[in-house]
């Protein structure tokens, strides 16, 4: 069994040029966590999480109070939102590097580089390049998983 | 004496000093390479030995620096000073001027016990989430905090690695300093903390988004380890009761905070390498190191003939010299570390006073001097630099120029009153 028997063929992805409040924009209506960023060939660049635009509001002090706990209201941080200027930048900035497996890679080899690389989704690629499919660690362990269930 | 040694030593010293000042390479192995070469050269060209290096180290200085570190090591994980910073914050009320006030007070009065950048770096952190959850600017009160810190250093005999080398140097006890030094910078703690707060009169005019917020923190939750916080308060309390009857039982302030020290990690047992990782090795190799590249500068005659360069100058009265050593010290300790230029001087000090000056106030103008001139830039005082690098992290960074808007004018104003008070209370000091 190799990767595409598990993966999400039907991707959606973006391209570097699209704005930040249009990437929010499919995160809702999709209802997803990640974003690969595709370039013109359709070939992956990189990924947005969710959580690469969360941070742009995250409180500073997260970052250097190690726990919030005793925080009990946030406060004016609760309900800020980004400037339009941040909204209307383009997601460039935010592109992370990726890893991708191609098509015929094997399912333990894609759960041990995504418990490594800590990945929650990986992209998987044709030979020459293109973006094919996704795979989240759920995909994947339930497919590895499933040859577990019936005892000889 | 031949002018070879003073020329080696010299060049050796100050060499040392460039190269620590131009931040190429860590201050600590520039000082560590600097003082070898100076027992090597010295041992070579005769004027400097491996027991004559032992002997110009100030073991007492090294050990209450060590003592302290190693307290503060202990309590720092307790997170007693997020529970001041969050009463603070609660007391308050979410009212600026009196969050600048308290959290002013708060890093004053720990600094003046423990090492500011410690303090510092404890509370910070604490600060930016407070004036998050208000939705106000943290500068203000991250700027005030370092320069407080500064300035609160200055009154006691632990507040400061400066008064620290000082007090062991001149014999000065603990209570020397809270008498001669401490009303002193109260009265220039006073005049810094209104001048910041007419500076900062812009930001702390704002009302906050979200006053009602701060009162939602619990204190009693950052608390990680209430008993272990207990227990070195308790001997902290006790080690500063020791510090002031030190000289009445005869007894070094190093061996009061190493006793501490001890004592607290007899009482609660802690993982002892995670203690001794927070110690600041490199602090204490950076002072023993100068200790030795200074004694070598000694041995050579050097110091001696700057003694009789200033000797020659002191035609002026004591007093207007005292006060050129406080913005001349403070001038320098503006833009370098104040550390190397302490230990530098009080071997000189020291000369003069063989010479028949009365010394006795030049300590404290050097105090004045290295205390409150590392309010005047952003690199002036390790407290200032781990505000700034702090706030490089956030969406509101810190500037230089920011930096000499504030804290230039704190070191004018807080300089200018300790001249004026040393000038009227020289007679005393």
């Amino acid at each position: 069994m190799n990767i595409t028997t598990c993966m999400k063929r039907h991707v959606v992805s973006i391209t570097p040029d699209t704005m930040i409040h249009e990437a929010a924009d499919i995160f809702v209506k999709k209802h997803i966590g990640l974003l690969p960023v595709v370039d013109k060939d359709d070939k992956p660049i990189g990924v947005i999480g969710m959580r690469d635009l969360l941070n742009l509001e995250l409180p500073d002090f997260v970052n250097f109070v190690v726990d919030v706990d005793f925080v009990h209201d946030f406060g004016a941080v609760e309900d800020t939102r980004p400037p339009a200027r941040t909204l209307n930048k383009k997601v460039k900035s935010l592109i992370r590097p990726i890893i991708t497996v191609e098509e015929d890679a094997g399912l333990l080899r894609a759960y041990a580089l995504m418990l490594q690389q800590n990945l929650h989704d990986i992209l998987v690629v044709s030979k020459d390049g293109k973006l094919i499919g996704i795979a989240s660690r759920v995909d994947v362990g339930v497919a590895i998983l499933s040859s577990w269930t019936k005892v000889e | 004496m031949t002018a070879l040694p003073a020329i080696l030593s010299t060049i050796i010293f100050f060499g040392s000093l460039a190269l620590i000042f131009s931040e190429k390479i860590n201050r600590s192995i520039v000082a560590i390479a600097g003082s070898v070469l100076m027992i090597g050269v010295g041992t070579l060209f005769n004027f400097y030995s491996e027991e004559a290096a032992i002997e110009a180290i100030d073991f007492n200085t090294l050990g209450l620096l060590m003592g302290m570190m190693i307290l503060v090591a202990m309590l720092e994980p307790t997170g007693f000073f997020e529970y001041l910073a969050v009463l603070a914050a609660r007391a308050s009320e979410g009212k600026p001027i009196r969050l600048f006030f308290l959290l002013g007070s708060i890093t004053t009065v720990l600094s003046m016990f423990l090492d500011n950048v410690t303090t510092v770096v404890l509370i910070a952190p604490v600060t930016i989430l407070i004036s998050e959850i208000l939705g106000v600017s943290a500068l203000p009160y991250l700027v005030t905090e370092a320069l407080l810190s500064n300035t609160g250093g200055v009154a006691t005999l632990v507040g400061d690695p400066p008064n620290v080398l000082i007090g062991s140097a001149a014999g000065l006890s603990f209570n020397d300093f809270l008498i001669y030094s401490l009303p002193i910078v109260l009265v220039s703690w006073a005049g810094a903390l209104f001048l910041l707060k007419y500076l900062f009169k812009k930001e702390l005019s704002k009302r906050p988004r979200r006053s009602k917020a701060v009162m939602k923190l619990n204190p009693a939750e950052t608390l990680n380890h209430p008993e272990t916080a207990r227990k070195i308060l308790i001997v902290l309390g006790g080690a500063i009761l020791f510090f002031f009857v030190h000289h009445l039982l005869h007894i070094e302030p190093s061996l009061v905070a190493l006793s501490a020290a001890a004592i607290a990690l007899m009482w609660v047992q802690p993982d002892i390498h995670e203690v001794l990782n927070k110690v600041e090795w490199s602090v204490l190799l950076f002072f023993g190191s100068l200790f030795v590249m200074v004694g070598g500068l000694e041995h050579s005659g050097v110091l001696e003939m700057i003694v009789r360069l200033f000797d020659n100058a002191t035609g002026i009265s004591p007093v207007l010299f005292g006060v050129l050593v406080i913005w001349i010290v403070a001038a320098l300790s503006a833009v370098v570390d104040n550390v190397p230029i302490t230990i530098a001087l009080i071997p000189v000090i020291k000369g003069l006073g063989e010479t028949g000056m009365d010394i006795g106030p030049l300590w404290w103008a050097l105090a004045f001097g290295a205390g409150f001139g590392g309010s005047g830039t952003i690199i002036g005082s390790s407290a200032n630099i781990i505000v700034a690098t702090l706030s490089e992290k956030t969406r509101t960074p810190i500037t230089s120029a920011l930096w000499v808007k504030r804290g230039l004018p704190v070191m004018l104003v807080t300089c200018t009153i300790a001249s004026i008070l040393f000038a009227i209370f020289y007679r005393w000091l």
